[in-house]
């Protein structure tokens, strides 16, 4: 223990994260990268929760919420990941702007 | 017990998704599967209808369960539409499926798991359970939209469904994370509670409000949010389509009725001037007008249907709006909902009913002629069309009457004309599948929808018929289901 960092802190540096995370999937083309970025998202969810915990130490309801988040997440990423694999045996790309076969 | 008798239907759809894997497994037929899944998901909706007739009120003992999942009569009546639309969903896959050479059993338990994690957010009383079904709904719904292994459409709607669909939870949970630095609370009535205080006007709860009806908007498909329903719709199979139409869409819109209504229903949250309706009538608005707009100038009946859908989430929010003045503005809702469903799943019904292995009819110039080539076939697809336009003596018609009464009778005059003006609108490309199937002739020379013959997508349209004309001429009972259905801690 012993350290002292204010509550703030973490918060902030969740908004950075979250930041980083959503303006990374809105930017990038790359299906991969935009994976990454969901889980950057997701670390800033993780982050805030467990800081906003400490600062209410009489019940686990952050930390809890965590551990589902982290769970449910590496589910997805796999069904995420599978899907992509898909894609790239049929297209031979993992670039969003390639896939353009569905349009008004 | 009285626990175990409140899940009935959450364990009875389980253990029957876990049987089915497991016949799936032993057995090298695959034609009864389609069967099984309707048949499990129709008695979810059995055990839920007991339920509410033996009065979810005299249990004991569910305390215990909450905030994690609260029964009510919100939640078993959602439990009775998912279910109901998840097995009429089924009955669909097992004709197209089989005719479409890609039948696999995973197909169904994909469905039932899905069907699952809808009925687990419909009885989400906490941020933790919300989240946790809506990712064993989404889950299954990806995979169901990457089924066809083989085409780069179905790959390429489901890339596109699975990256906004998780960016929209990812939002959605960073707006709870906040929601929760500001209150101390993960469970909807505590937020509520703590919203009353000083908390309410807190920045963190601000924006964690913000950001959660951003990824909700995502998940019922609102527009500006919109942009992955119609590829998603068009490139996944048929009846995963329908599925996403009805199931899918009804877990979102219980998810956004008790996040907003109970954990927002605090009064400096929810009022016509501040808060969340506002935003919900603006949106509801754009949703509405945007979606009828391009709706009407698709080429494909498939994507002209994703947009229709994108259209009636709007007349939802318009009734979501309502409820913040009008007492049985919910029941219409939940009724819209209700019709919507059974007419969505007969729409995709009859579309999958025109055509066959290689001939998939997905454009309105596939449709050309066939309520002269094949009356029997084209009859469904035009009736459902009918009734989603909302012409009587269909559902669609009383699910939009009712709205529009409810939006009146709260005061909000400006939305129900704008609602009216958007059903007229959205008449005209309902009607053009009409002037298709029995006005057109085919191109000569075009290739014309062959339609494929099915005891399982009969079934479906029968029972979808059945509900329709029934919804449509006497809307009674069903209203006064959906009048009944209270949300607990309004």
């Amino acid at each position: 223990m012993g350290t002292d960092i204010p509550l703030f802190h973490y918060v902030v540096l969740s908004g950075i994260l979250f930041t980083i995370g959503g303006v990374g999937f809105m930017v990038r083309r790359n299906i991969l990268f935009s994976l990454l970025s969901i889980e950057v998202l997701l670390n800033a969810v993780n982050l805030a929760l467990v800081a906003f915990n400490r600062m209410r130490p009489q019940n686990h309801t952050g930390h809890i919420l965590t551990f589902f988040v982290i769970a449910a997440e590496a589910a997805e990423v796999a069904v995420g990941l599978a899907i992509v694999i898909a894609l790239y045996r049929l297209k031979r790309t993992v670039r969003v702007d390639e896939a353009d076969l569905l349009r008004n | 017990m009285d626990i175990l008798l409140a899940l009935s239907p959450v364990v009875a759809v389980s253990v029957g998704a876990l049987l089915l894997m497991l016949a799936e497994a032993f057995s090298k037929q695959r034609a009864g599967l389609a069967l099984g899944a309707a048949v499990i998901q129709a008695t979810g909706a059995v055990f839920a209808g007991a339920l509410w007739l033996y009065g979810i009120e005299s249990l004991n003992g569910l305390d215990v369960l909450e905030p994690w999942l609260i029964i009510d009569r919100f939640s078993l009546f959602f439990h009775m539409v998912i279910c109901l639309g998840g097995a009429l969903a089924a009955l669909l896959a097992g004709g197209y499926l089989r005719e479409h050479r890609i039948e696999r059993g995973e197909f169904y338990a994909l469905i039932l798991f899905a069907t699952i994690g809808a009925m687990m957010i419909a009885s989400a009383g906490d941020a933790l359970t919300l989240f946790i079904g809506l990712e064993t709904m989404s889950i299954g719904a990806y995979a169901l939209t990457a089924f066809r292994r083989g085409s780069q459409r179905s790959a390429e709607a489901a890339v596109k469904y699975f990256l906004l669909g998780s960016f929209a939870a990812a939002l959605l949970l960073y707006g709870f994370a906040l929601v929760y630095g500001a209150t101390g609370h993960t469970d909807l009535q505590g937020i509520a509670a703590a919203l009353r205080g000083p908390a309410g006007s807190h920045p963190l709860s601000l924006i964690g409000m913000l950001l959660i009806l951003v990824g909700l908007a995502f998940k019922v498909s609102a527009v500006p949010f919109h942009a992955w329903t119609p590829d998603a719709y068009e490139g996944a199979p048929t009846p995963a389509t329908s599925y996403m139409a009805v199931v899918v869409k009804a877990g979102a819109f219980a998810m956004m009725m008790r996040v907003l209504l109970v954990g927002f229903g605090d009064p400096r949250s929810m009022s016509a001037f501040a808060g969340w309706p506002p935003v919900i009538a603006g949106l509801a608005v754009v949703t509405m007008t945007v979606a009828n707009l391009i709706a009407g100038r698709q080429e494909s009946v498939k994507r002209m249907l994703a947009y229709s859908s994108i259209a009636h989430a709007g007349y939802l929010l318009v009734g979501l709006v309502a409820t913040i003045r009008s007492g049985d503005a919910l029941s219409s809702v939940l009724f819209y909902l209700l019709t919507y469903t059974v007419s969505t799943i007969g729409a995709f019904g009859g579309l999958i009913l025109c055509g066959s292995y290689g001939r998939e009819s997905v454009s309105f110039e596939d449709l050309a002629g066939l309520g002269k080539r094949h009356p029997a076939v084209a009859l469904p697809l035009a009736f459902f069309a009918m009734s989603l336009a909302g012409i009587p003596p269909t559902a669609g018609f009383f699910g939009k009457w009712y709205l529009l009464k409810s939006a009146m009778e709260g005061g909000f005059h400006w939305l129900a004309i704008i609602m009216l003006v958007n059903s007229v609108l959205g008449a005209y490309y309902y009607l053009r599948v009409l002037v298709f199937l029995y006005m057109r002739e085919p191109a000569p020379g075009a290739p014309v929808a062959v339609p494929m013959k099915s005891g399982y997508v009969a079934t479906a349209l029968i029972l979808a018929g059945a509900l329709v004309i029934w919804l449509g001429l006497c809307p009674d009972g069903a209203l006064d289901l959906a009048a009944k259905a209270t949300l607990a801690g309004r």
